[in-house]
């Protein structure tokens, strides 16, 4: 078997794991320096006080008011917690940070702040290439694309689409070893798995098309198809194997149509022999003509690449979904048996560690003694997207808000993968207040500042204010004939019992529910003996051990709403 | 060889047998037959509502299971601190809000305020008999609403942010197929099929936390094996279990807990006839009250 990489110390069989328990987020020392900027906060430093250890702490901003625990973080962490390999990321566990009682929400309510705890990697993808530091080997591009190759062939063999594969999203360790992060926007994929010589498979159900960011998204989603495949993931391994050569992102959209533009200028335009029915797909925001053109990707890469490595790429960036090469056929490549053979994690170079932010930071530097950028003229960057007069942009259709209006999603959430809306939102079109949070970032300045990410899933329209469904519409609800269950029924001709137990007499139960008007209010302590009820007799048969359990969950009490 | 895992989505983080032997509600004070009551009845619940609900079968036995880690253990939730219909509720919402079928808030309590009504009578539901409470106001819609965040939260904080569930319903049928039950001529092999999947969603019901200690291919074996004697269907005759990774002994185990757990579950509506199960944690103090009083009286 190919893979080098060992697995990181600590990594457990997934049935092994324990399903109980949160930090402290004082349990770790957490740096000033940012990492990164995520959808829900900041990616932070933090030094575990038990161990020493180097975390990556990313940030899930809670608002108890909105849907409870953000959906997004929710498929994430679920994912990630189900996931084994050393080329994913592991998530270490979940740390919460109380909070301050006078930092309560607008109702009053304390909110909590959850952090995901992953391991700490050096570099992330997108940091190296654009630090001018480091240079890459050929040997160790290779073996870094054998790495990402393994962790995408292992999710796809769970059925997990990732869609959001790009640089910034594939972290580096000193060690050498790449595991692929980010698991915002990935989903269980219920398609057939891909199979040696088989390509991607065909899907079996819709998935929104709004997914991958611009520059790593590969164009079955940008004319719009919606049962798309893993074929979509290795699209973007595709792009970042190019960008590991060009250092910088290989196709650099400034709309979703001038994407397409670049990527038929790169692999040549469509037509019916290399991507069959791309014409009956709905298009890219309504263009369906393109220029006819042969596509310059030899002439590009063969300054790079030889042969073999040429050939993987063009199979990684096929414009037919179909016929894209698989995860487990592009380990199989010759590029990966011909010299220069892939190193060993373990002998690649260590550098200072790079993020993709420290990338912007040093643009920002640079930036500074350069003229300013023109107004939007980095799109997804300039800060007149966000004019709803129209920038140069406005209107004219190269925006991918207004023909989407049904694909946009739900309103906007704080946990979608957009910022907050801009200051001015009020009086802005509501399509474009939806828009990517990045556009209102300063302008890129280390030349390729991120494209927008796509937006979130759409939700399913909910039956908010609708009746339940009648009662009688769908046969019994349990243990009828229609159900595939046997719960048996309740329904026996038997008299009501009810009234034989009953003592008037009884001491009303205590109010249960009031301690709960606050959700974050701790739990209580220790509680009195129930009225009535002998405490004696009620130990009386308990072990000792059941006894020190009762006594650490009694310590245990204390502790807040997601802690351990 | 590589250090390569499996695919993981098909396995189960389980809980040990010193993690069964008791619970948080058993050390309150609550009985153990209470609390197999109880979470017998909540299933129940679950079950009922999921359906109103129009959700996915894999969706309610998800949140059956994910429910049922909850309770489990000494450092799980206990009766006593947390609402068995407050956390039911959470369970249903958490799983389904990564699901392709999400559910909002209000229409979960509504539902939900519903099928309480009709408790435990769930299968008159549908015959007008009983005059079920249906609409929620919206003073109680929002206290209602922000009692369902905090009770995910804490369900979370419980399942230490494990909600994956592996189900054996797709394997069982998968086996089934592998033991070409679908083509041999003289059998029925979708009659095998609905009823194999049947008991998997009766084992879901079980006292035994069956879906705690097992894993999904064991538990589609076991309910191959039941339905096919039940069906009286000829398999080959040889160990055709062991294809599947599973011994004797657990089989042996598996069937004799799916058996039993329609004898329960009679004991159970004997017990209780028309009196409602305790779901709150008033109600189940109230209860151990009661039998306390009973037990002086004597
Ligand atoms: N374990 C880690 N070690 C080091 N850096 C990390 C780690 N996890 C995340 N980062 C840094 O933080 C950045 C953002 O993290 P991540 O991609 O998980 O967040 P996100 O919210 O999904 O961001 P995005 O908006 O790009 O989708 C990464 O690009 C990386 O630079
Ligand atoms: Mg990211």
């Amino acid at each position: 078997m190919a893979l080098a990489a060992p697995p990181p110390a600590g990594m457990t069989d997934p049935t092994q794991r324990r399903f109980r328990g949160a930090a402290r987020i004082s349990e770790y020392e957490v740096m000033k320096e940012k990492l990164g900027e995520g959808t829900f906060g900041v990616v932070s430093k933090g030094v575990s006080k038990r161990s020493g250890k180097v975390f990556a702490l990313k940030k899930i901003l809670m608002h108890n008011e909105k849907d409870g625990f953000p959906i997004t973080a929710l498929r994430e962490v679920k994912l990630l917690k189900m996931l084994s390999h050393p080329n994913i990321l592991r998530l270490e566990e979940m740390a919460v940070e109380r909070q301050s009682a006078d930092d309560k929400g607008k109702n009053g309510k304390k909110r909590a702040t959850l952090y995901m705890v992953s391991p700490y990697a050096d570099h992330d993808l997108s940091g190296m290439l654009t630090n001018p530091d480091i240079r890459f080997q050929e040997s160790q591009i290779k073996c870094y694309m054998q790495q990402l190759l393994e962790g995408l062939r292992y999710l796809h063999d769970s059925h997990i689409l990732h869609r959001d594969m790009k640089a910034a999203n594939i972290l580096i360790s000193n060690t050498g070893v790449l595991q692929i992060a980010d698991f915002g926007l990935a989903r269980h994929y219920e398609g057939p798995t891909p199979q040696p010589g088989k390509g991607n498979g065909e899907a079996v159900r819709d998935y929104t098309s709004l997914v991958v960011t611009r520059w790593y998204r590969p164009p079955e989603l940008l004319l719009t198809l919606k049962k798309y495949t893993p074929a979509i993931d290795m699209w973007g391994v595709g792009c970042v194997f190019g960008e590991m050569f060009e250092r910088k992102p290989i196709l650099e959209g400034r709309t979703d149509v001038d994407q397409c533009v670049r990527i038929f200028k790169l692999v040549g335009s469509p037509n019916e022999s290399n991507m069959p029915g791309w014409s009956s797909l709905p298009g890219c925001e309504g263009h369906k003509e393109w220029e006819q053109r042969k596509g310059d990707i030899d002439q590009r890469f063969g300054q790079h690449l030889k042969p073999e490595g040429l050939d993987l790429l063009k199979s990684l960036l096929c414009l037919d979904y179909k016929k894209r090469v698989n995860a487990i056929d592009a380990l199989q490549h010759p590029y990966f048996k011909t010299a220069p053979l892939p190193a060993r994690p373990e002998d690649l170079p260590r550098y200072q560690d790079s993020h993709e932010l420290d990338a912007r930071r040093r643009g920002q530097e640079k930036k500074m003694n350069l003229p300013p950028a023109p107004a939007g003229g980095t799109v997804g960057m300039g800060p007149d997207e966000w004019n709803p007069q129209g920038g140069p942009y406005g209107g004219n259709g190269y925006h991918n808000g207004p023909n989407y209006p049904r694909d946009r999603g739900p309103p906007r959430r704080y946990d979608d993968r957009r910022g907050p809306p801009p200051p001015d939102s009020s009086r802005q079109p509501h399509w474009r207040q939806d828009r990517d949070n990045r556009a209102r970032m300063p302008p890129a300045a280390n030349g390729h500042g991120l494209p927008p990410p796509p937006a979130d899933l759409p939700r399913r329209p909910d039956m908010r204010n609708g009746p339940p469904p009648p009662p009688g519409s769908r046969g019994p609800p349990a243990g009828g004939p229609n159900v595939d269950t046997y719960i048996p029924s309740y329904a026996g001709g038997r008299g009501s019992r009810e009234g034989s137990y009953r003592d008037p007499d009884a001491v009303p139960p205590p109010p249960s529910r009031g301690y709960r008007d606050d959700p974050y209010r701790e739990r209580e302590r220790e509680r009195g003996p129930l009225p009535g009820y002998d405490r004696a007799r009620r130990t009386r048969s308990r072990s000792p051990e059941q006894e020190d359990m009762r006594r650490a969950r009694l310590q245990n009490r204390e502790r807040d709403f997601y802690g351990r | 060889m590589a250090p390569i895992t499996g695919p993981s989505h098909l396995v189960n983080s389980l809980a040990s047998p010193a993690h069964l032997e008791t619970s948080a509600s058993q050390l309150d004070g609550v009985p153990k037959d209470l609390e197999d009551s109880i979470r017998f009845e909540t299933s129940r619940l679950l079950q009922a509502t999921g359906i109103l609900l129009r959700l996915p079968q894999e969706i309610i036995a998800q949140s059956i299971v994910v429910l049922s880690r909850f309770w489990s253990g000494a450092d799980g939730m206990s009766l006593l601190e947390c609402d068995a219909v407050d956390a039911a509720a959470a369970a249903l919402y958490l799983t389904a809000k990564p699901s392709a079928t999400p559910l909002s808030p209000r229409s979960l309590l509504t539902v939900l305020e519903y099928t309480s009504t009709v408790s435990p009578h769930y299968s008159q539901a549908s015959t007008g008999a009983s005059e079920p409470q249906w609409s929620l106001s919206e003073g109680s819609y929002e206290t209602a609403r922000d009692r369902l965040y905090a009770t995910e939260a804490q369900l979370l904080r419980t399942l230490g942010f494990q909600t994956h569930v592996a189900l054996p319903h797709a394997l069982c049928i998968n086996y089934l197929q592998t033991l070409q039950v679908f083509k041999a001529p003289s059998s029925d092999g979708s009659a095998l099929a609905k009823r194999a999947i049947k008991l998997l969603n009766t084992a879901l019901l079980s006292p035994q936390q069956l879906f705690l200690t097992h894993q999904p291919p064991a538990l589609a074996t076991a309910a191959i094996y039941l339905a096919v004697r039940e069906e009286g269907v000829n398999l080959p005759d040889v160990e055709w279990w062991e294809v599947f990774d599973v011994d004797r002994e657990e089989l042996g185990f598996l069937v004799v807990a799916l058996t039993s757990v329609e004898g329960f579950a009679e004991r159970e509506r004997e017990v209780w006839g028309d009196r409602k199960v305790p779901l709150t944690v008033g109600e189940v103090r109230a209860e151990i009250e009661r039998r306390t009083m009973l037990e002086e009286g004597e």
